[in-house]
């Protein structure tokens, strides 16, 4: 008996070149039928709700107030890109496509299913991270990223809460800033240290490492390398090597990216003035007196090692030379205990 | 013969089990090789992961029965091989399955909007009974009251109704009167649908049980 069915054999004969779609398999071939029939239902669909979208926007008088127009309108563009991702979402060669890491972020359908794919993993394990690391309401009150971050210093990605050595975060990293929603936006990015000790007041003050502005980012183009931003235009602070004195905890380096409102730019003189420091920069505060939205967060970590004392010497930072040490606890004055207890 | 003997050699863990799929024509195509593919782990607690120290415990490692069984009978010759697929097979199939639960989609669909429109449609006869004038024709609709001059409408207006209500068709005679939905009344009557029970058993027929099986509180 041959191996394989006869279409299977057929499909062998012919040779490696039949491209996937053609493969003559009968049910395959079906499947694809019932599916292109979907597809252009759906095509269709888009067509009538842009149609409906056409015709209310031009309504005059709508029956009803402003808002309820806008609402409407909003709810149904929503709609219209639910169906674009539902009309190419059961074709396996975006499947394939994606799998293969070759999807183009300018289709709703490859957004979708990278959306989909960082949800379902990367998201949840930074979440995870900067809750045990307490990021959350330590620099912010809340976040719910929608942006994909991943931080990579001189090629090597920090997954999200690594220690990164002192000296490969010497020079500013690279960073990948995904949305998943169409269009360009502004943004801010922001790189805090919140761990920062001061002895005399024996507490923790936050630093800021990085501060840059007006980022332009949008799905198709999503790396940002921090050094090469512009200095007039965009950056506040520029790049500060993290460090860690000796004998302190590791310090969380928190990379923020908010959103800023509209396409509406930060004024940088007004930022200078009211956060020029980097000791003792708030976020909370920066955030709210420019309107941003916190979109999406990324954590590493750093602490003493054995470059951190060159990486503090090339940067001007003054302290390498300082341990810092715990205060001695003096136990508790022994007391005799009760002698008719021991019996 | 051949299976035969395997089954003579398996131990008696094996021999008894009900679950056991047995291929009567087909052998596996691929049968696993003689040697055991999991070779026996260091393992002092079951599912531990952490590894232990052979050297200084020099017994055998224990191990937990489950975790042996399951890798016997997933070794043995009979099992079938797992389901695997190469790329485009498995882009095949997925394909396959996307397009039936596609085609259950749409007929699920397509039930729906048919029991919409016969709802749609007997909602529509009730209300054209209940409208149904003294003569026969004549019936009343509510108007939608007169935008204002920046397009709003007027909510108080229109919940008001009242000179929003016009008569349209007939000879206008059909309004009010104790003939104005007689028949939307007949039609709405219960009579002889629960013989023989007290009305008060009665629920509005439901696919799933109430959310309160009994109402213990209720008193004729």
């Amino acid at each position: 008996m041959p191996i394989g069915s006869r279409r299977r054999r057929a499909a062998a004969a012919v040779g490696g070149n039949v491209p996937f779609e053609q493969l003559p398999y009968q049910c395959f071939q079906e499947a694809r039928k019932v599916l292109q029939a979907d597809r252009e239902e759906k095509v269709r669909l888009i067509d009538v709700e842009r149609q409906r979208i056409a015709r209310l926007e031009a309504q005059e008088p709508f029956p009803g107030t402003p808002a309820q127009k806008q609402l409407r309108l909003q709810s149904m563009r929503k709609h219209v890109e639910y169906l674009k991702v539902q009309a190419d979402i059961n074709d396996p060669m975006v499947k394939k496509i994606f799998e293969d890491g070759k999807g183009d972020m300018s289709k709703p359908v490859y957004r979708h299913l990278a959306d989909r794919k960082w949800r379902s993993y990367r998201r949840l394990l930074i979440m995870q991270r900067i809750i045990q690391m307490n990021v959350v309401p330590d620099l912010l009150p809340h976040i719910d990223p929608v942006i994909d971050l991943s931080i990579s210093f001189r090629g090597k990605t920090a997954h999200p809460g690594d220690f990164v050595e002192s000296t490969l975060s010497e020079e500013a990293p690279i960073l990948k800033i995904q949305p998943f929603d169409r269009g360009e936006r502004l943004v801010t990015i922001a790189v805090v240290d919140p761990d920062v000790p001061v002895a005399e007041e024996d507490t923790f003050k936050h630093r800021c490492h990085f501060l840059a502005c007006n980022v332009r980012i949008s799905p198709t183009s999503p790396m940002v390398k921090l050094a090469d931003l512009d200095q007039e235009s965009q950056v506040v602070h520029s790049w500060l090597p993290p460090f860690a004195q000796k004998g302190t905890p590791y310090h969380r380096l928190a990379v923020f990216v908010l959103q800023q409102p509209g396409l509406e730019r930060v004024d940088l003189e007004v930022a200078n003035s009211k956060a020029a420091q980097r000791d003792g920069f708030y976020l909370r505060g920066f955030a709210t007196r420019h309107r941003l939205a916190p979109t999406g967060v990324g954590l590493f970590r750093t602490q003493w090692d054995e470059g951190t004392a060159g990486v503090m010497h090339r940067a001007g930072v003054e302290g390498a030379d300082i341990e810092f040490k715990r205060k001695r606890i003096e136990p508790m004055p022994y007391k005799r205990k009760d002698g008719s207890r021991f019996r | 013969m051949n299976r035969l003997k395997i089954l003579r050699s398996a131990p008696s863990t094996f021999s008894g089990l009900p679950f056991r799929p047995r291929a009567s024509n087909a052998l596996p195509l691929f049968r696993p090789s003689l040697q055991n593919p999991f070779p026996i782990q260091s393992q002092t607690s079951p599912f531990s992961s952490t590894a232990c120290l052979l050297k200084r415990k020099k017994q055998r490692v224990k191990q937990d029965i489950r975790v042996r069984h399951i890798k016997f009978h997933l070794a043995h010759p009979i099992t079938p091989r797992p389901l695997r697929f190469s790329r485009h097979r498995a882009l095949r199939h997925w394909t396959i399955h996307r397009a039936w639960h596609t085609h259950l989609s749409q007929v699920r669909r397509a039930r729906e909007l048919d029991l919409e429109r016969q709802y749609e449609s007997m909602k529509g006869a009730c209300e054209a009974l209940r409208t149904l004038g003294e003569d026969g024709i004549g019936y009343t609709i509510a108007r939608a009251p007169e935008p204002n001059e920046d397009g709003t409408v007027p909510l108080q207006k229109a919940q008001e109704g009242g000179e929003g209500l016009v008569v349209i068709g007939g000879s206008g005679k059909g309004e009010g009167g104790k003939e104005l939905g007689r028949l939307y009344r007949l039609a709405m009557e219960k009579k002889g649908i629960w013989q023989g029970v007290p009305i008060e058993y009665a629920r509005i027929q439901t696919d799933t049980p109430g959310r309160e099986g009994w109402d213990h509180g209720w008193k004729r």
